[in-house]
């Protein structure tokens, strides 16, 4: 193994031991002219794979820690430093010191090393430690492999289809990297380097596709999962706040898909159930600590089946229509607020689908449990006395539950009051300021303040979190559901019926809930980011294609399991294929994919076509040696031919002239040209074919 | 420890490998069948890399991640038949060896070629002394690798097994063939030291000598040619009209050494060999003509490298049991 640490220094020859063993770069070598062609070779692969490091962590700066990566450039930029400098590598204690020291502030930052999130920035910080004691050829191999892991990372936290040909084309390079590295001889040129591996990619890609399709998948995780935190960075949280829900409605980004087998439920039907709030102190609202007891569930009217498309947000919610029916529940379970939850170790950590059956019209048909009434009544005491003063009141004058409701939800509507992006700040007893000061608020100002309302007039209830709406893409048929769709309503105790939705942005602005909520801020002149995008019919369009695209890629690819697999393998014939069987598959390709590169090999491999000359005086030289005068090495045609004639005279017409054509067009005057050599040529051929030993 | 144990454990596949294959013809072309190859230390840290990989892809059921595994994964099964082919097919021949004296490093030089239409990189041939070069050889092109071997005694020195090795493309596998050739180097006897004088020169007199040198008897006449002296055409025959003549004149005053075998009593084989090697030598270099006597073997005087190398391969060669035993 000795021999593998070669130093990179002594790797290219000198101009003066050409000589022996040397290789010369052929004219195409020469003259290539690009960035840092006249670098010392060290330099340049330090370069190159220090690029292929940084190609392989960009993905990582929007969720790394600054200070990793502030880390790691600094040890890139010192060593890079050396080498131009010539200076003298740090001591072995010092870099072994500064491992250790790197190692420490990872673990004391992230509180673990297990898990993605950990895991990367050691990678990273790592990569740049590695850097600095970076001398051989081998060293500079493992940083390219700490880049591929770094790559693999990155797959980890995003798996978009828009991603796709940055990380192809950083694999590639770094492979390229990988070889030019390898080459100690010469610098290969890169252009070279990149057709080299360009063409091994393609021969390999057909065994990866296959090692993909054909790998048997496993239900579930080996071991629990710290989850990545870039990708939970958008979404609703487990308490609300005034501004949070608006917050959130800044970002386009996709929440998740819904594919309706049947009819398609209305739009101010379309409300997604996310965590119900409970527990309120005057300004924000929580879940309850302890749950409660669940409530029977009758259904009235259809039914709603559909497929639900999640990405990932790290959470256990399931953002199911209204009321679920019907679950997987193996993977899921219903809360007693109806929220659907899946199992405490599978937060939806990847893009996860569930097949789920929902219901709008439904009555909660068991009484209210105490507990939960009492949760559900109370108000913080000394806070928003001014609302509950307001709520007591309206109460009287309205006589019943109902009433009460519709009193408020007209309040909202007919008095000033303001559907907005931006409201403006509340002062510590929110409620009060909003409803008597501010007026402007998003729906989480509305759905909070009716529901104070609503308590302080006695009326159990609720705020519920969640999504309202979403927009069908007719190319794929899915409904699509952004971060700013979400929303917030309220659900009350109405004894008989049960729980009852009733959501107070629909009293204010009732374009938010049956046309979306760009309709809603149109009439206040506010505007979404992307919104542009979702106006102009062309756009639209595009867009509308590039998630259809993204769609195929996120079910066909991103979430390809042990479905996928099965339905592939009916479509070839092979149903209920076992694990044995995926076994022999495996195999099989293996064994075909090495037999068709090795025959590829061979062929590229092939020795060069000798000109016709050559071949035909080597034909002739087999037909003499067959009969026992093979052609001594230091033998030139008029020897060699004397000496045949010696032993068999009767060949001696046709040998001497055949010598005398060979040594003619071999060794002959340039002039000739190869036009007029062709007679002479077949003429040859022909006395060669003719000759009987 | 470890490092005598690998090395015992290569001897022992480099003497299975000559049994298995026997001496190589010269030149040979190396078949896919002979070469071997395994993963390197560099190719065993990817393999459990992308173990690595392959359990966290799984773990976190990402497919992009796993599709990224088993593009390595299968990129690097492609090195491995692009390591094997770019060594099979390579055609190796001996090139010439410079005769040494014993003590110094035999350089044998080993030339391969590549006839494919592709080019071959980082071809590295290696015995248990050294490492050449590694070489890139371009399609149809040839380089010439040196291969010391250390030369401690005279005769006929042979280059034992040594390997051609490839790592290319990626480093992660290592492909190498082991290769006999019966290539052999004269190793003349190492000089002994200057203490003896030479035997005098001799003097020889007669018609036994160089008849091309020499001036100092008259030989005979012989007919003119363009471009001889003036001075040497006999104009005495040429005034008794039997035409143009030129003088010839021959072989008196040739000096030589004899260096005899037997002029060298009391010294072993050896020590005999090295003196009668370092009065060759000290002759050689004065530029005077001299002649060897061994049992069995008689070279008459003579001077010029040709004579040089014949003698000391002579020396080289005397009774090599002897020089091996």
């Amino acid at each position: 193994m000795a021999e593998e640490a070669r130093a990179i220094a002594p790797s290219l020859p000198s101009p003066g031991d050409r000589g022996r063993g040397a290789h010369v770069p052929s004219p195409a070598l020469r003259g290539r002219v690009w960035v840092g062609a006249d670098w010392p070779p060290t330099l340049q692969r330090l370069v190159w794979v220090i690029a292929g490091l940084t190609l392989a962590v960009v993905p990582h700066v929007a969720h790394i820690k600054i200070w990793i990566l502030v880390l790691a450039s600094a040890a890139a930029g010192l060593r890079v430093a050396m080498e131009v400098k010539q200076w003298k590598m740090l001591a072995r204690w010092l870099r072994s010191l500064l491992a250790f020291v790197a190692l420490l502030a990872v673990l004391l930052d992230y509180r673990t090393l297990n898990g993605v999130d950990a895991g990367t920035a050691l990678l990273i910080v790592m990569a740049g430690m590695k850097l600095l004691e970076t001398k051989t050829v081998r060293d500079l191999t493992v940083i390219v492999f700490l880049s591929y892991f770094a790559l693999f990372a990155a797959f980890l936290y995003n798996q978009s289809l828009l991603r796709l040909p940055y990380m192809i084309v950083t694999a590639w390079l770094l492979t390229v990297t990988l070889m030019r590295i390898h080459q100690t001889t010469t610098s290969m040129p890169v252009r070279e380097a990149i057709g080299i591996t360009a063409r091994m990619f393609a021969q390999s890609l057909p065994l990866a596709v296959l090692l993909f399709l054909l790998f048997p998948r496993l239900p579930g995780q080996f071991w629990s999962v710290v989850p990545a935190r870039g990708a939970a960075t958008t979404g609703l949280s487990d308490e609300m706040s005034p501004g949070d829900v608006s917050e959130l409605s800044v970002s386009s980004a996709l929440a998740f898909r819904a594919k309706f087998l049947g009819l398609l439920p209305p739009a101010r039907e379309r409300y997604w159930r996310g965590p119900v709030l409970h527990d309120f102190d005057g300004r924000t609202w929580r879940q309850p600590r302890s749950p409660f007891m669940p409530q029977a569930v009758t259904v009235a009217g259809a039914t709603y089946e559909y497929d639900l498309m999640l990405e990932p947000h790290q959470r256990r919610w399931i953002f199911a229509l209204d009321v679920p029916t019907t679950w997987p529940k193996r993977l899921a379970t219903r809360t007693a607020d109806l929220q659907l939850l899946s199992g405490f170790d599978r937060p939806i950590s990847t893009l996860t689908s569930f097949h789920l059956e929902s219901a709008t019209t439904y009555t909660v048909s068991e009484p209210l449990p105490n507990l939960m009434r009492l949760v559900d009544t109370r108000l913080p005491r000394d806070r928003n006395a001014r609302s509950i003063a307001l709520a007591r009141e309206m109460r009287e004058r309205a006589g019943s539950d109902e009433a009460f409701i519709a009193a408020v939800l007209a309040k909202f509507r007919d008095e000033e009051y303001f559907y907005t992006l931006e409201p403006p700040r509340l002062q510590l007893d929110s409620i009060d300021d909003f409803l008597f000061n501010t007026r402007r608020g998003f729906c989480e100002h509305f759905a909070s303040a009716f529901t104070v309302l609503a308590r302080a007039a006695g009326i159990p209830s609720r705020v519920v979190t969640g999504y309202q709406g979403g927009e069908l893409n007719p190319l794929s048929g899915y409904l699509l559901i952004r971060q700013s769709d979400a929303h917030a309503w309220s659900e009350v105790w109405l004894g008989e019926r049960g729980w009852v939705r009733i959501d107070p942005t629909a009293a204010v602005a009732p374009e938010r809930i049956e046309k979306g909520i760009e309709a809603a801020l149109a009439d206040s002149g506010e505007s979404l980011p992307g919104s542009f995008l979702r106006q102009s019919a062309l756009l639209s369009q595009l867009r509308l294609t590039w998630d259809a695209a993204n769609t195929f890629w996120n079910n066909q690819v991103v979430a390809f399991g042990e479905a996928q697999q099965r339905w592939l393998l009916e479509q070839l014939n092979i149903g209920d294929a076992d694990w044995e069987q995926l076994g022999i598959g495996l195999v099989l390709t293996l064994v075909a994919f090495f037999a068709l590169l090795s025959a590829y090999l061979t062929w590229r491999f092939r020795p060069r076509a000798k000109d016709p000359l050559a071949q035909i005086y080597e034909q002739m030289c087999r037909k003499l040696a067959r009969h026992g005068m093979p052609r001594a090495p230091h033998e030139g045609p008029t020897d060699y031919v004397t000496r045949v004639l010696q032993t068999k005279p009767e060949l001696a017409q046709q040998l001497v002239e055949a010598r005398k054509i060979y040594v003619a067009l071999r060794y002959g005057p340039r002039s000739w040209g190869p036009q007029l050599n062709r007679s002479e040529l077949s003429r040859l051929k022909f006395i060669v074919n003719q000759l009987k030993v | 420890m470890l490092q005598r144990t690998f090395a015992a454990l290569r001897h022992k596949t480099r003497t299975w490998a000559r049994k298995r294959h026997g001496i190589d013809s010269d030149p040979l072309t190396l078949s896919g069948r002979r070469i071997y190859i395994v993963p390197s230390a560099l190719g065993i840290a990817f393999a459990l890399m992308l173990f690595a990989m392959f359990l966290g892809a799984m773990n976190y059921a990402n497919n992009l991640a796993l599709g990224l595994t088993f593009m390595l994964g299968a990129l690097a099964l492609t090195a491995m038949h692009y390591c094997h082919r770019n060594l099979a097919g390579v055609q190796i021949r001996s090139a010439a060896c410079e005769p040494v004296f014993a003590g110094q490093t035999a350089r044998f030089r080993i030339a391969l070629e590549n006839d494919a239409k592709v080019a071959r990189y980082e071809l590295v041939i290696a015995n248990e002394y050294g490492i050449a070069q590694p070489a890139r050889i371009e399609s149809g092109a040839r380089v010439v690798l040196d291969l010391e071997v250390p030369a401690p005694q005279r005769g006929s020195l042979q280059l034992d097994s040594f390997e051609i090795t490839t790592r290319h493309p990626f480093g992660l596998f290592r492909a190498w063939a082991y290769l006999n050739m019966d290539v052999r180097c004269v190793v003349y006897p190492k000089p002994g030291p200057r203490g003896l004088p030479p035997p005098p020169l001799e003097t020889d007199t007669g018609g036994a000598q160089d008849t091309r040198r020499g001036d100092e008897d008259f030989a005979g006449l012989r007919a003119f040619h363009a471009g001889d002296s003036p001075r040497r055409i006999a104009w005495k025959v040429y005034a008794r009209e039997q035409g143009l003549q030129v003088k010839v004149y021959a072989g008196t005053a040739v000096t030589s050494h004899s260096f005899d075998w037997e002029g060298l009593p009391g010294l072993g084989t050896e020590a005999r060999l090295s003196q009668l090697c370092r009065w060759i030598e000290d002759a050689y270099a004065a530029g005077r003509a001299f002649g060897l006597r061994l049992p069995g073997v008689e070279i008459a005087p003579n001077v010029g490298p040709g004579h040089r190398q014949r003698c000391l391969t002579a020396l080289a060669l005397f009774d090599e049991q002897a020089a091996n035993g």
